[in-house]
């Protein structure tokens, strides 16, 4: 089913529109004003919302409508549904809860509403979801708390909420996003649906997705594994417990379990798979930044420690720090900026008292060598240290090596708050600990696989 | 669940060309001894029954059978332990490194395969990968080497495993998971391994 008209609405009606102080009809309407779309409020129990004329029904608005917002109780969300069919729009969104995830009753109901939308051949999202922004056209058809930023990350989430909380979130992490879904029970469009859309969006580059759990396992498997071989997909999992999994009494059956399942089928369809929200937006954000690129790094840094903390996690998660070839070494020696560190190797320790030039000099030879195809740069901030400095360095180096991906690790507190500021805004990921950089590049290297 | 009898089981191994060790069930001594003469000692005796899950921690294996004399003995010991019962393996020795494969269906995905480092402690080392199949030569290839077991197959302090041998056999698994849809799970534990051969020694399949 065609989901453009859901997302590129010209004409788009909130039914259950309301100026109520914190409702959902009221959040609807304000995201929506945003929006510079045609809106119609309809809202059988008002004349007026926020100054606009208010509709009975769908069906009494004259003119077109392309998406209608269903926000009404669960009760009276068929009989909405029959209106939006009558009105021929070409899509819905139904944000009202009470459905699949309230038992019997309203199975039957979410039931009865996809052959509703089905017999019509019209798409509808949710129910019991928070709605839909698009970045790319200003479209926000959601009840969300926050506005993100424009960017290139898709964000599929099947909870509500917790896309309410990433949005906020991701506005202190600098990362934009193109779409945003909350896709709720699928009761008629589905997480296949969206990850296939998301495929062919020329406005995103990487999609977030975090999940409870899916409802065609297969047909997820098969199409997550076709849009990863196109774009990358990073996967969130709840619900991992063994609580409510059946006793067993085979070796498979006890060794396989719901969750490692599904990390299977993420592995197999080639998903990166993270434990937290914070990871999540911390490969979003390398996805996001930078391009992927084959295993083999340079690590430059100002203190031993950092650079043995970043080696560690190297090992661990099978990133290979490069060997420094005969011709790297030479160049590294040829500098007379680095005069003074007496061993050259990788990762590059330029010493504590480094200056901007040490940093300058060490990046402009790992960048322009063969055998290393990017780059960490590590910063502890001892007295003498330059920050901004050093972050506008890098952000030269970025313009000059486009070719070779730069990820830095500045730690520490409000010493280099406005340097990381500086680099992110040049896009150029940030991470305050060595594991997070390490596992952002991780991710960069599984992509380009 | 329910498990597959001896027989039905037997024929399964055989319809897919899933190599196990000389195995026969027997409720006779007499016919036991027999088949013992012909396959020769030392030879191995397991319970084996429907609803018999744990046979190690319940006395239900005994390994180093030598002769005759060890064999009544250990067959009446058994046999009166386990009054319910399809019957009694007797089972060739097979030596080489213990592997576990296995198959799950699951609801959502449907079939999963299995493979890992086998034996009693396979739940304890946890060292297994997955996949869901269809399983092709190159896939069970990379879910070998996922595993430590893959240090084992390669030699890791002894001669090591015959790999494509392995690999042939998740196949086979993959292909039976695929066409048998009847059938839940399946358990090959040990799947023993060596250079030469690659053989399942014990098996449930689940219904």
């Amino acid at each position: 089913m065609n989901l453009d008209k859901i997302f590129n609405p010209s004409s788009i009606a909130i039914i259950g529109a309301s100026e109520e102080e914190r409702s959902v009809g009221e959040g609807l309407v304000k995201n929506l004003l945003t929006s510079q779309k045609k809106i119609f409020c309809v809202n059988p129990f008002r004349k007026k919302v926020f100054q606009m004329d208010c509709f009975g029904k769908i069906t009494d608005i004259k003119e077109s409508v392309d998406l209608a917002i269903v926000a009404v109780p669960a009760p009276a969300v068929l009989d909405v549904i029959e209106e939006c069919c009558q009105k021929k729009v070409k899509g819905i969104i139904v944000i009202s809860s009470g459905f699949q995830e309230t038992g019997e009753e309203g199975r039957k109901r979410e039931e009865k509403m996809k052959e509703i939308v089905e017999r019509a051949g019209i798409p509808l999202i949710g129910p019991n979801c928070l709605g839909i922004i698009n970045l790319s056209n200003n479209l926000n058809a959601s009840f969300a708390s926050a506005l993100p930023q424009k960017g290139n990350l898709a964000f599929l989430s099947q909870s509500g909420s917790l896309a309410n909380a990433l949005i906020d979130k991701s506005l202190e992490f600098n990362l934009g996003f193109s779409k945003i879904v909350s896709y709720g029970n699928e009761a008629q469009v589905d997480l296949p649906q969206l990850l296939s859309y998301l495929q062919d969006d020329k406005e995103t580059k990487a999609i977030l997705l975090y999940l409870e759990g899916v409802k065609r396992g297969r047909e997820f498997f098969e199409t997550a594994r076709e849009v990863s071989r196109h774009k990358p997909i990073v996967v969130l999992k709840a619900g991992r417990g063994k609580v409510g999994e059946k006793a067993v009494s085979t070796h498979t059956g006890s060794l396989v379990g719901n969750y490692e399942t599904y990390q299977a089928v993420f592995k197999q369809a080639g998903l990166i798979e993270v434990d937290s929200l914070e990871e999540l937006l911390d490969i979003g954000k390398a996805l996001s930044f930078t391009q992927n690129f084959k295993n083999g790094i340079g690590v430059i840094t100002n203190g031993g420690g950092l650079g043995v903390l970043a080696v560690d996690f190297c090992e661990k998660l099978g990133v290979e720090v490069s060997e420094l070839s005969k011709e790297t070494k030479e160049a590294l020696s040829k500098d007379k900026r680095l005069d003074k560190i007496l061993i050259k190797s990788n990762p590059l320790d330029i010493m504590g008292d480094a200056l901007s030039e040490r940093y300058e000099a060490g990046l402009r030879c790992f960048l322009g060598a063969r055998e290393i195809n990017g780059v960490l740069v590590m910063q502890s901030t001892q007295i003498m240290t330059e920050p901004i400095k050093n972050a506008k360095i890098i952000g030269e180096m970025k313009k000059e090596f486009p070719a070779k991906p730069i990820v830095c690790c500045f730690v520490g507190g409000p010493l280099v708050k406005d340097a990381v500021a500086y680099l992110e805004e040049n896009r150029i990921p940030n991470y305050s600990d060595p594991k997070r950089a390490i596992k952002a590049i991780k991710s960069l290297i599984l992509c380009f696989q | 669940m329910e498990l597959l009898s001896f027989k039905e089981t037997k024929s399964l191994l055989l319809k897919y060309g899933l190599p196990f060790c000389e195995t026969e069930i027997f409720n006779s001594l007499d016919k036991a001894i027999e088949y013992a003469e012909e396959i020769d000692y030392p030879l191995v005796l397991k319970v084996f029954g429907k609803d018999i899950f744990h046979r190690t921690e319940n006395e239900g294996v005994v390994v180093g059978i030598k002769n005759k004399e060890d064999l009544k003995r250990e067959w009446e010991k058994m046999d009166q332990r386990f009054k319910i019962k399809e019957g009694i393996l007797v089972q060739e020795t097979v030596n080489g490194r213990e592997l576990i494969l296995g198959m799950k269906r699951d609801e959502q995905f449907g079939p999963v395969l299995m493979f890992g480092l086998g034996g009693i402690f396979a739940e304890l080392y946890k060292d297994v990968s997955l996949r869901l199949s269809p399983l092709d030569k190159k896939e069970a290839e990379k879910m070998i080497k996922e595993t430590k077991a893959w240090e084992i197959i390669k030699g890791f302090r002894g001669e090591g495993v015959n790999k494509e041998k392995v690999i042939e056999l998740l196949v086979r698994l993959s292909k039976l998971a695929e066409k048998e849809r009847m059938i839940k799970s399946i358990d090959f534990n040990p799947v023993m391994g060596n250079k030469k051969e690659v053989l399942i020694v014990d098996f449930k399949v689940a219904i």
